[in-house]
């Protein structure tokens, strides 16, 4: 998948999620090749439409995956929302259960953030991030 | 005759819903939560924080230049110093430390050797080389243990403001690792928190 059409999945997954109250956003799956392969999972409504992620970047930081989301705030109000991380091994086994908490984030109006992590250990081979307000 | 028939299946649930009512006012409703949702019962240093803290500084230390360094040689060994809680609430900064150890391990980056385990190992060490009870051929051999190489230690320090209607929190927490053999800091990273807390009118 081309950058710019992993993009505009991503766009139009979490474009799907609006209203309040939920989860389940995206999935990034790293392949043996080191391609990244977007899953979208939008399975209920919460971001509204003036937030998008506007980039994952993935990559190694010794034997271990390292991501950031990049996620922006479109509208004139602050945002305020939870994220969280699941990191996940090639099997699809979610790796260290519950370890990662839910993280509170605020970004102001029209401004972008980063979020951040690192896999808990090198068998990781996929993540999620999940929202929720 | 047939309001007669009626009005007793309403008196009933009448007086159903009234004890129903009556019973729910002052029960307590107990309830089992998600452990790594945000919590903000009060402004006070809670889990949220504890998580947060606890998953910067590893994600941090693992993703840092000194770790790649260091584990080309194998897994270092640490220890974690005590966490200086300088706030001016009472904090558990082991479980703090805790958690960080915990996942430390679990990442396979590090070996960790427990100073708050030593008086308890060397009262089992004791008893098996000289109480005469245990097999000398079976006893566990003094003088390997490993020392550690690097040491984690830090700080939680906090700023408090409040005025009538408004509170404000600021949790800064620090964490260093050294290298004991050259006395130099290797790594270091911060987490800083706000919280606000605000007094609203009728709960809206």
């Amino acid at each position: 998948m081309s950058k710019k059409n992993y993009l505009l999945s991503l766009f139009i997954g979490f474009s799907l999620l609006s209203g309040c109250a939920v989860n389940e956003t995206a999935s990034v799956k790293i392949d043996e090749s080191n391609q990244k392969q977007t899953i979208i999972e939008p399975n209920s409504g919460l971001f509204s439409q003036d937030i998008t992620v506007t980039d994952t970047i993935v990559a190694k930081a010794g034997d271990l995956l390292k991501v950031q989301v990049t996620i922006k705030n479109d509208s004139r109000n602050d945002a305020k929302f939870q994220y969280k991380f699941k990191w996940l091994d090639k099997d699809g086994f979610e790796l260290s259960l519950d370890s990662r908490p839910w993280q509170p984030l605020s970004i102001t109006a029209y401004e972008s953030k980063n979020v951040q992590a690192v896999a808990p250990n090198p068998s990781a081979a996929s993540f999620k991030i999940l929202v929720q307000d | 005759m047939l309001k007669k028939l009626n009005a007793k299946p309403l008196f009933l649930a009448t007086a159903l819903l009234a004890t129903g009512i009556g019973i729910s006012g002052c029960s307590e409703k107990i309830a089992y939560g998600d452990a790594t949702a945000t919590e903000t019962t009060t402004i006070g240093f809670g889990s949220t924080d504890l998580q947060s803290i606890a998953t910067k500084m590893v994600d941090d230390v693992l993703a840092s230049p000194f770790v790649a360094e260091v584990s080309k040689q194998g897994r270092p060994v640490a220890f974690v110093d005590k966490i200086k809680n300088k706030t001016t609430e009472h904090i558990d900064t082991e479980s703090i430390t805790d958690s960080i150890q915990t996942k430390l391990l679990q990442s396979g980056k590090f070996r960790f050797v427990d100073m708050t385990a030593v008086e308890q190992v060397k009262k089992q060490l004791n008893y098996q080389q000289e109480g005469g009870l245990v097999d000398p051929a079976k006893a566990v051999a003094l003088g390997k243990q490993t020392g550690a190489q690097y040491m984690l230690y830090g700080n939680l320090s906090s700023i408090q403001k409040r005025n009538d209607d408004k509170k404000d929190v600021y949790y800064k927490f620090t964490m260093k690792v050294l290298n004991l053999e050259t006395a130099e800091l290797e790594w270091a990273s911060e987490k800083e928190i706000r919280k606000t807390g605000e007094k609203t009118f009728l709960a809206l």
